[in-house]
């Protein structure tokens, strides 16, 4: 099935190609050489418009280079970018910053805003678990303000950065702030509320995409491991637990891209986006458990593939939101209405 | 589109290979687009006479004509109200009007079967002939079957049973032993018996699967034919098969030198095999294979809304985000059968995964909730959780064991 963005995941991939695997630590948090290759291809900016800086493009373009990149285990903060960053500054009126800099977001209730003029505000406050935080130049940071939330663009030039990293040993740092210059809008709590279900629906869409590939690599390992004289593929138990792993895949699929579609549409997703994100993380439980079942010992391995998919799925389960905190979303926003209405709102989510 | 999957070909790829970019990694665009079926397009005609249904629900709830449980449609048999649906114009849907049905699309009749599905609604009696018998005759049946059945069936007044399992073929379907022969009449003659036969006792017709040619090691499916067979007909015998709460829907249906007019063979004789294979993608992908408990999460949501419990609310988001991927991927078979494909092995995979869903629900509420399963529950909460756990064997059974679904689900990865 040819799809618009066959051209664009042709052009990621072979980008991807020409790289040498990236082993992340703590001296070398983010691939840098990935990202100049990816701006110099214009990728960091679509879905931007071009009179905003960006290459153009549209919503679904986006999504399919943060499928690819993710599939990749791509050290780079494009997903943020363009999933996140982007519409959300655009949707406030916000400059979008240089599409060539890394930029990066997180949810930051801890923060305050305090009103410093037209435009600008001044930050107060620690910005935990900020994806990339000492690689991203500027940070995208939903805080509070006594008059509710506010969309705040940071430059972090300067700024005290406590390294941290998820299971993946991607950068998840803190941002301490104080009275930091920067400028924002202030948000409505249903434009909040969409920005944290943006920000869900970004890190569902990768786990879709490792998760396929996570399956793929699996499919192809069992077909080619010999015991007992045959392929582990064709043994019924391990073929039981690639078609449950198949099962997961496919669902989390089906109701991802519903989601972005619904999003692309200009809907409501949060309840869309929350429920993308906790069916996405509760697939990784199956999907990452039984990959490693299937690979044996050398899927525990360091110098194996695997793992580079699967720890980074146990940490996005877990971030933009747990799948604690969306559930209970989803659950109450279904409920909103009443509970005699809860059918007819299942109907409506996607 | 291919009804089937396909990975991408595999790489010559070392088990200690280390990470590679691109070959290896970059990979998942590709198996993306083999592994799901095209999303669903959205129907505003679904949506309208989802709506239509929603009210003719509420009517007939609030006059007393049903009262909802769960897994209606096996349990749920009321030919009233089967009829009343076909005046509604909601059987046969699908169907070509000259033949009784409507020229509607699956994704209509998709939204009519959910919503009477998750409203518990007595379904049962045209379940199966509105869902797989009537499109198997317009596929393989003659034109003066199709005349003679398809507008009974629409509007609600003939029902079919599925005669596929025996007593001794269970998911090795293959292996059936009922026989049928030609006399010197050009008539059939059927002996044998079907089994797991859900409301022969309500039925006019079964599609029945015969062996008409002896069995060849060889060649397992061959030899195999369909035959239409009235229910009324001398020799034949029904008997109950009681499941474990009692509950009458199974039968036995023995055949005792049964006379099938010859003209009642369905489809071609010997293509048993591939017209059973053909109805499967009806079968297995509808959203009975994940809403048959449905009225348990209803009831659950009632209760979480007045408690407003953070742990029962997280429980309902989670059951509602499993729901919410299933109702995507029937939606994206009920597309594919309207653009007149078969896709088996989605089917199967949707049952396997929405029929564990539908039996997970139960335990998944009881673990946050403080109430018994009972059938005399004061609470309707515990009667639809006792009338979930009583069927819950059979869910993951009817229609193709998870084992059998999952081993199909493989047979599309590539490993048989």
């Amino acid at each position: 099935m040819a799809t618009d963005q066959d051209l664009v995941v042709e052009t990621v991939r072979d980008i991807l190609a020409a790289h040498e695997p990236f082993v992340l630590t703590p001296e070398r948090p983010w691939d840098q050489r990935l990202w100049t290759a990816l701006t110099e291809a214009g990728l960091t900016g679509v879905g931007i418009p071009e009179e905003a800086g960006g290459s153009g493009g549209e919503l679904a373009d986006a999504v399919a280079i943060a499928r690819t990149l993710a599939a990749g285990a791509a050290a780079v903060p494009v997903a943020e970018q363009l999933l996140v960053v982007g519409p959300a500054l655009l949707a406030t009126d916000l400059a979008v910053p240089s599409v060539e800099s890394p930029v990066s977001v997180a949810v930051a209730p801890a923060v305050t805003a305090s009103a410093d003029g037209d435009g600008r505000f001044l930050l107060t406050g620690r910005a935990t678990d900020v994806a990339w935080a000492g690689t991203a130049a500027s940070v995208v940071l939903l805080v509070e303000s006594g008059e509710g939330s506010v969309l705040a663009l940071v430059d972090t030039a300067g700024l005290p950065v406590a390294a941290a990293a998820n299971l993946a040993g991607e950068p998840r740092g803190t941002l301490t702030l104080d009275a930091t210059p920067a400028t924002g809008a202030r948000l409505t709590g249903g434009q909040a509320e969409e920005f944290r279900a943006r920000f869900a629906l970004a890190r569902a869409v990768q786990i879709a995409a490792a998760l396929e590939q996570v399956l793929a690599w699996t499919v192809q390992y069992a077909g080619e491991r010999q015991q007992f004289g045959r392929p582990l593929a064709k043994f019924q138990a391990i073929q039981m637990e690639l078609a449950e792993m198949a099962g997961e895949v496919t669902a989390v699929a089906a109701l991802t891209d519903a989601a972005v579609q619904a999003l692309d549409r200009g809907e409501d997703v949060v309840l869309a986006a929350a429920a993308a994100k906790v069916r996405a993380g509760a697939a990784v439980e199956i999907v990452a458990r039984l990959a490693h079942q299937v690979h044996g010992a050398i899927g525990f391995t360091q110098e194996y593939r695997l793992h580079h998919l699967t720890r980074r799925c146990w940490s996005w389960r877990d971030e933009a939101g747990t799948e604690l905190e969306w559930s209970r979303v989803l659950g109450a926003g279904l409920l909103a209405g009443g509970g005699d209405t809860l059918w007819a709102s299942l109907t409506r989510v996607v | 589109m291919q009804a089937g999957w396909t990975l991408e070909e595999g790489h010559d790829h070392r088990i200690r290979c280390p990470v590679r970019y691109g070959a290896d990694l970059g990979a998942a665009g590709v198996s993306a687009a083999s592994l799901t079926l095209a999303p669903a397009p959205r129907s505003e005609a679904a949506e309208a006479v989802r709506l239509e249904v929603r009210e003719f629900l509420a009517a007939e709830l609030a006059a007393g004509s049903f009262e909802p449980h769960v897994d209606t449609w096996l349990s749920g048999v009321d030919p009233a109200f089967s009829r009343k649906l076909g005046e509604r114009g909601w059987l046969g849907m699908t169907w070509p009007k000259e033949y009784g049905g409507h020229e509607r699309s699956a994704m209509e009749r998709y939204a009519v079967t959910e919503e009477l599905l998750a409203a518990g609604a007595p379904v049962a009696a045209h379940w199966i002939a509105d869902r797989q018998s009537g499109p198997n005759l317009l596929r393989y049946g003659t034109e003066a079957q199709r005349r003679e059945i398809l507008p009974r069936i629409a509007t609600g007044e003939c029902f079919f049973v599925i005669g596929m399992s025996e007593p001794n073929s269970g998911s090795d379907l293959a292996s059936i032993r009922t026989r049928a022969t030609w006399d010197a009449n050009g008539d059939w003659v059927v002996n044998g018996a079907k089994v797991w036969t859900s409301n022969a006792h309500h039925s006019h017709y079964g599609i029945v699967l015969v062996r008409t040619s002896p069995a060849d090691p060889a060649n397992r499916h061959a030899g195999l034919s369909q035959l239409l067979v009235d229910l009324s007909l001398p020799g034949i015998s029904i008997n109950p098969i009681r499941i474990l709460d009692g509950g009458h829907h199974f039968n036995e249906v023995v055949f005792n030198d049964v006379v099938v007019p010859g003209d009642m063979l369905l489809g071609e004789e010997g293509s048993g095999w591939h017209q059973v294979t053909a109805e499967l993608a009806f079968e297995r992908s509808g959203p009975e294979r994940f809403l048959s408990t449905y009225p348990v999460v209803a009831e659950f949501g009632r209760r979480a809304a007045e408690t407003q419990d953070p742990a029962q609310l997280a429980t309902l988001g989670r059951i509602s985000a499993r729901l919410l991927a299933l109702r995507q991927l029937s939606l994206r078979i009920a597309a594919a059968l309207d653009r007149g494909e078969l896709p088996n092995i989605p089917a199967a995979l949707v049952k396997d995964v929405g029929t564990t869903f539908e039996a997970d629900v139960i335990d998944e509420i009881r673990r946050v909730v403080n109430v018994p399963a009972s059938l005399d529950s004061p609470d309707p909460l515990g009667r639809a959780l006792a009338e979930a756990q009583l069927h819950s064997p059979g869910y993951t059974l009817r229609g193709g064991t998870n084992e059998i679904l999952r081993g199909i689900v493989a047979r599309g990865l590539g490993l048989r």
